[in-house]
């Protein structure tokens, strides 16, 4: 059975650059997606093909979901690129990371024989990056919306003790939302990781399968969690603000 | 205050256990936090954020929006040309309704125009009837008149040569004529 290393394994360096196995996989999924992108740019159409069809469909229930949680289109298309990124970005590291391949393929780096590619989620740089540019990025939108110092007063607030207590727990609360978001999708992805290893040195055929399928869902869950936690983050800082 | 504080403490203890050299580095060692990855997998993030949106989120909107509002446009445009429809149906009955009428009322008038103009002929051809009854009439006067004054005049001449044969002729010649007149006469009427 091979190791089950908690932290990404280090494949080669680039300068004094570490190169992980985790951000490989990262660096694939960025490249698929961007060749993606360059490729969809240039077939779109006003009568959408079946690719173009496909997408419309998942952009418009994206923007419905958001529609419904902001108020309004306007804020669901102005938010859209950077929920639709998250959610694409998360899924198809998610779906690249149990490709068959991902995890059994060696390479021989800078720190003896480790898998080439690691599911970018099971690399804790990837989930508290995303964590901490969905919380800052959140909170520079709910500036922007009612209002540097009205968006910092909830935070920083001297009306009463009870007030200040509030909003120190608010502050903390911001923190606390980093390493959970963070934490949430790290567990899940290399759980599922060490249980389809575990799995698989078990009984090799037929039986990983339902797990490899509750690994799909896990995926697509969790990519939906993140993404869902962040515009939820939005709403709360452009609108709860403006009611008070 | 103090059990919080030895509960700390306590905490603080295990993790020193568990972990020897617990500090903060060590912690993130352990978790393979990295700065230098953390940060090259947010600028990752955000290329890929600029060019989704660059590349597929403005177009995939506009592209929406653009059939959205040509959809749009086809359904009023479609409403609309339901609502002309109707509005042309009605003018074209009233149309219909409005010839209808005219041609009842253009049927009425040449039949009342034939009429008196009928009346007029008839009218007419009876005083034309009448006039030409009246020359006729005249015409056979006239000739009568002629004829009367021809026959008197040719009457005048028999008289006149029957005078002169009579002057000619012996009177016993006009006994025996007379007589064998009567006799044929007599004959004729048995």
């Amino acid at each position: 059975m091979e190791e089950i290393s908690l932290k990404a394994q280090q494949l080669f360096n680039i300068g004094s650059f570490p190169i992980t196995n985790g951000l490989f996989l990262t660096l694939v999924v960025s490249l698929l997606l961007i060749t993606f992108a360059l490729i969809f740019r240039a077939k779109i159409k006003m009568v959408p093909g079946k690719l173009q069809g496909a997408v419309e469909m998942g952009a418009e229930a994206l923007l419905g979901l958001m529609d419904s949680t902001l108020g309004s289109m306007a804020s669901a298309e102005k938010y859209f690129p950077l929920i639709a990124t998250i959610f694409i970005f998360i899924l198809c590291s998610n779906l690249l990371g149990i490709f068959p391949g991902v995890g059994s393929l060696e390479f021989h780096g800078v720190s003896g024989e480790v898998p080439l590619f690691r599911s970018p989620a099971a690399d804790l740089n990837f989930t508290l990056a995303f964590a901490i540019i969905s919380v800052i990025v959140t909170n520079i939108i709910g500036m922007a919306s009612v209002g540097v110092f009205r968006h910092l007063g909830k935070f920083f607030n001297f009306h009463g003790p009870i007030d200040f207590f509030i909003g120190i727990l608010e502050l903390i609360s911001e923190v606390a939302k980093i390493i959970s978001l963070s934490f949430r999708l790290f567990g899940n992805v290399f759980a599922g990781e060490v249980l389809m290893i575990i799995i698989s040195y078990l009984a090799a055929y037929i039986v990983p399968l339902p797990f490899l399928f509750l690994e799909l869902f896990v995926g697509m869950i969790q990519a939906f969690i993140f993404a869902t936690i962040t515009l939820v983050s939005i709403s709360l800082h452009t609108t709860i603000h403006e009611e008070h | 205050m103090l059990l919080n504080l030895a509960r700390k403490s306590s905490f603080l203890l295990t993790l020193k256990t568990t972990f020897p050299r617990f500090t903060m580095n060590a912690l993130l060692d352990q978790l393979g936090i990295n700065w230098r990855l953390l940060l090259s997998q947010a600028v990752n993030f955000f290329i890929l954020l600029a060019v989704l949106t660059f590349f597929v989120y403005k177009p995939l909107i506009k592209i929406i929006k653009q059939r959205n509002a040509k959809i749009k446009e086809g359904l009023d445009k479609a409403e609309e040309a339901d609502v002309r429809l109707k509005q042309i149906d009605e003018i074209g009955k009233g149309k219909i309704k409005e010839a209808e009428q005219k041609s009842i009322d253009i049927i009425k008038g040449t039949e009342e125009k034939a009429h008196a103009l009928e009346q007029n002929l008839t009218r007419k051809a009876e005083e034309h009837q009448k006039d030409l009854m009246a020359q006729i009439k005249k015409s056979s006067e006239r000739a009568q008149e002629e004829a009367n004054k021809d026959v008197l005049e040719k009457a005048a001449g028999l008289v006149k040569k029957a005078i002169i044969k009579t002057v000619e002729l012996g009177p016993d010649k006009i006994d025996d004529a007379l007589i064998n007149k009567a006799i044929s006469q007599i004959k004729n009427e048995n």
